[in-house]
């Protein structure tokens, strides 16, 4: 993990609790309760949970488009309550969309200029987001013409546009495939490898699971676990053993020797693929 | 990137995205519609006389005018702030450094600066028409008084006179703006509304209907400063609407310019405070109810 | 929650600031005569909800153009009674553009008077009360509207015109062409106003008629029907010789298709 100790974390979230009241005699729906946790600058942090978690919620009110009914939030040392907060971030929402009739060069140009960008710089950024997210021949289509993968890309660029030093991606891989977000995948890789701090959430734990430092689990607006991926993954008492080229010869020898020192065999045979890189190997074009 | 907290490039820039919304939604064909209207209202009715054509040419543009912002500007801010939030558009804009106050401002400005160009744009069709409608006018009538024989100076120096008066002048200018006045105070109102509203819908029937009742505010207010009344409940309930209701009958002065009465300087600076006023407090009341709304 | 009340305390504070500010403006436009007073509870029901709430709107003058319109449309069916009710609102909506008044007496005054006048199908006598009460409907219409326009010379003078052509009292008739000189200064109507003082029967007319007249002569304003009128009062009023205008005409050249010289 990164010295921590010289800047303040990238995203801090103390004591964090939200209710939503919904109207008149209704009951009122706690959606984040007493939630504490700390992003420190340069890891990738995964916020795990299933549907209705409060992963969202926990979201908005780090961006500050919710405010909190107790509890506070920052973002670099700066309340989330402060709009000045939001100038080193770039998020993506789930599902994003955008302005219709924009291009999807106007598209990052208009949101650029919201982060006080102009000029040649802007236009050179823009065109470079867009090659970065494969997006340049869409540059002048029409964002109402694109697909569900290419408003995700599109969601990213401008995410990234003003150079944030930190990334909050909700969901990025709902609803894209898999070649997709094994794209997103290597992009959030390659984030780490500058610097940049990436606060993800995701339903989808094996997607997660390469790529996060830590990983924080909700559930019912609760942190159920929190921890380094490794830590929490770990079955303590087992270890895995994956051989090439082995006979079976070799096998039972092994197995002999490993009973031999209290150790329990508990299964060997043919690793397996995963069903995503099997996916990804017959779709792949063959490279020539 | 230094963060200001007050930028009036990102208030353009997010006034010159509502604009380049609201015309790639063609919300501008209504100007081809209008110019139909009043090149047909024009010549149409050759009958009658001629100063009866001049008003009525200008009775109907303008009141494809007034109709034409009224509802642009209903309409146009009470599909925005609800579509960018059910659209999550909101969510990327808001997360970018952009103070909410500033959102707001840029949507109203973008509604008035559609408002504006089209009020223009149809101003200059309309003064066209009008010209020219005045200059064969006058020359008809100038023929008619010859082919009978009337043609005097002073007779000619009347009808120059009434068609004058009736026809093009600057004074006409002052009248669209005051119709651009009056729309940029229903455009806050809708914004306003739109900030606690939960739909498109409802925030159009509501700012439809304050509307409506704000041009008849005048008579509500007058009714609850008028001496001897003494149904109390009436008079709580006359002082209510004309409280939460702004009058939109100072900015009818277009029945009255039509007909040639002069806008004076300090008239049009009556106006023009007036409308500041109620859009400015509309905007602050709509940015307490937006800064801290759910999204 | 807090915000929510917040609003609402500001927007009500503003409601009950911006009273006072509304009656000043609304005051003061329509001293500028911009503003014109709100419909009467009378016209609204003549009006129909969809018109009075249109009327309201700023479209009052396209209101008042429509009911012109079906003003116009009923005079066409010859429908007077029709064509006077629609005037009269078409003149409520808009009583400060003075051709609606001008134009609702000339139908009254005029065409629906003329038509009652000479219709074979009714008893003569009753034509002759029908053109009287038409004509008289005619000036009532003018005098209302120079209750709203008291310095439009152009209601005077078809004011005038009535009494002159149609009820045939040309001493009112000429108070009304004064009236006309008076905002217009244009001579001409200072001259009409003689003339009719000159048909009156009384001498005191004549002696107002032949002091118009004179004084537009010695302007030398001298068509020859104001020395003919000249001529003719000076008999009936006895002048002296040496008090007359000389016998001879001065010689004027007159221009086909122009009455009365220019001034």
């Amino acid at each position: 993990m990164p010295d921590s100790t010289s800047s303040p974390p990238a995203v801090t979230v103390e004591n964090l609790t939200k209710v939503f009241k919904s109207g008149l005699g209704k009951q009122a729906f706690v959606a984040v309760r007493d939630l504490t946790l700390t992003v420190q600058t340069g890891e990738v942090y995964g916020l795990i949970g299933p549907n209705g978690s409060g992963k969202s919620t926990t979201m908005k009110a780090i961006l500050g488009l919710l405010s909190p009914t107790m509890g506070k939030t920052t973002i670099f040392g700066k309340s989330s309550i402060e709009v000045e907060s939001r100038s080193d971030v770039g998020f993506l929402p789930e599902n994003p969309y955008f302005y219709k009739h924009l291009s999807g060069l106007e598209t990052l140009l208009f949101y650029g200029r919201l982060c006080s960008m102009s000029g040649r710089d802007l236009q050179d950024k823009a065109r470079e987001m867009l090659a970065l997210t494969g997006l340049e021949d869409a540059a002048d289509r029409r964002v109402g013409g694109f697909s569900k993968g290419m408003l995700q890309r599109l969601g990213l660029a401008q995410a990234l546009l003003h150079e944030p030093r930190l990334i909050i991606l909700d969901e990025p891989t709902a609803g894209v495939d898999p070649a997709g977000s094994r794209k997103i995948r290597d992009l959030i890789m390659g984030f780490k490898e500058s610097g940049i701090t990436v606060l993800v959430t995701s339903h989808l734990l094996e997607q997660i699971q390469e790529v996060c430092d830590r990983v924080g689990i909700m559930a019912h607006g609760r942190m159920v676990r929190e921890g380094r991926l490794d830590d929490l993954i770990a079955v303590e008492n087992e270890t895995e053993l994956i051989l090439a080229d082995a006979s079976p010869e070799l096998l039972a020898e092994i197995r002999a020797i490993a009973e031999s020192k209290g150790a329990k065999w508990i299964r060997s045979g043919h690793s397996r693929t995963t069903l995503e890189r099997l996916f990804l190997e017959s779709t792949e074009e063959p490279k020539s | 990137m230094k963060y200001h907290s007050f930028s009036p490039a990102r208030i353009w820039t997010l006034a010159a995205a509502t604009v380049t919304q609201l015309v790639r939604m063609k919300i501008m064909a209504f100007l081809v519609v209008f110019c139909v209207i009043v090149v047909a209202a024009g010549f149409a009715f050759p009958v009658m006389n001629p100063e009866q054509q001049l008003k009525l040419l200008k009775d109907v543009s303008f009141g494809a005018l007034q109709i034409f912002s009224v509802v642009i500007a209903i309409v146009s801010t009470a599909l925005l702030l609800p579509r960018d939030l059910e659209d999550r558009t909101l969510y990327t804009i808001l997360s970018k450094p952009v103070p909410r106050y500033e959102y707001l401002l840029g949507k109203l400005i973008g509604v008035l600066l559609l408002i504006g160009a089209g009020l223009v744009l149809m101003d200059i069709a309309f003064s066209a028409v009008l010209w020219l409608r005045q200059s064969l006018v006058l020359a008809q009538s100038i023929a008619a008084l010859k082919q009978e024989g009337v043609a005097t100076p002073e007779a000619l120096a009347q009808l120059n006179e009434f068609v004058g008066k009736q026809g093009l002048t600057w004074n006409i200018h002052l009248g669209v703006l005051a119709i651009f006045l009056k729309a940029s105070v229903i455009a806050a109102l809708s914004l306003m509304i739109s900030c606690f509203a939960s739909s498109t819908l409802f925030t159009v029937v509501i700012s439809l209907l304050v509307t409506i009742i704000g041009h008849g505010q005048g008579l509500i207010r007058e009714y609850f400063f008028s001496e001897g009344m003494n149904q109390i409940m009436k008079k709580l309930g006359s002082a209510l609407l004309a409280i939460i209701t702004p009058d939109l009958g100072v900015f009818d002065v277009l029945d009255n310019v039509i007909n040639g009465e002069l806008v004076s300087a300090f008239s049009a600076g009556v106006m023009v405070g007036t409308a500041a006023m109620y859009v400015t407090g509309y905007l602050l009341v709509s940015h307490l109810l937006f800064v801290e709304k759910e999204l | 929650m807090k915000r929510q009340i917040q609003a609402l305390t500001v927007f009500l504070l503003l409601g009950a600031i911006k009273l006072p500010i509304e009656e000043a403006a609304t005051h003061h436009l329509r001293g500028a005569k911009l503003l014109t007073k709100p419909i009467s509870v009378s016209l609204r029901e003549s009006l129909g909800q969809a018109s009075f709430a249109a009327s309201l709107g700023g479209l009052r003058s396209l209101v008042a153009s429509i009911t012109y319109l079906r003003a116009y449309r009923e005079w066409e069916n010859i429908n007077w009674a029709k064509v006077d009710s629609l005037f009269q609102i078409t003149t409520r909506l808009q009583p400060t553009y003075f051709n609606y008044w001008d134009e609702a007496s000339w139908h009254m005054a005029f065409n629906a008077a003329s038509s009652y006048l000479y219709n074979q199908d009714i008893n003569p006598m009753l034509r002759g009360k029908l053109y009287e009460e038409h004509v008289q409907r005619g000036i009532d219409i003018l005098k209302e509207g120079l209750l709203f326009l008291p310095d439009e010379p152009r209601l005077w003078n078809s004011l005038a015109e009535i009494y002159a052509r149609r009820v045939h009292d040309p001493k009112k008739a000429a108070e009304c062409y004064l009236e006309v000189f008076r905002i217009s200064h244009n001579d001409r109507y200072s001259r009409f106003a003689g003339y009719q003082f000159a048909q009156a029967s009384d001498r005191e007319s004549w002696v107002k008629g032949y002091e118009l007249l004179k004084r537009a002569y010695d302007k030398e304003q001298r068509p020859p029907s104001v020395i003919d009128e000249l001529k003719n009062l000076e008999d009936r009023l006895n002048t002296p010789p040496q008090q007359r205008i000389p016998d001879a005409r001065p010689k004027m050249e007159i221009n086909h298709g122009e009455v009365g010289p220019t001034q």
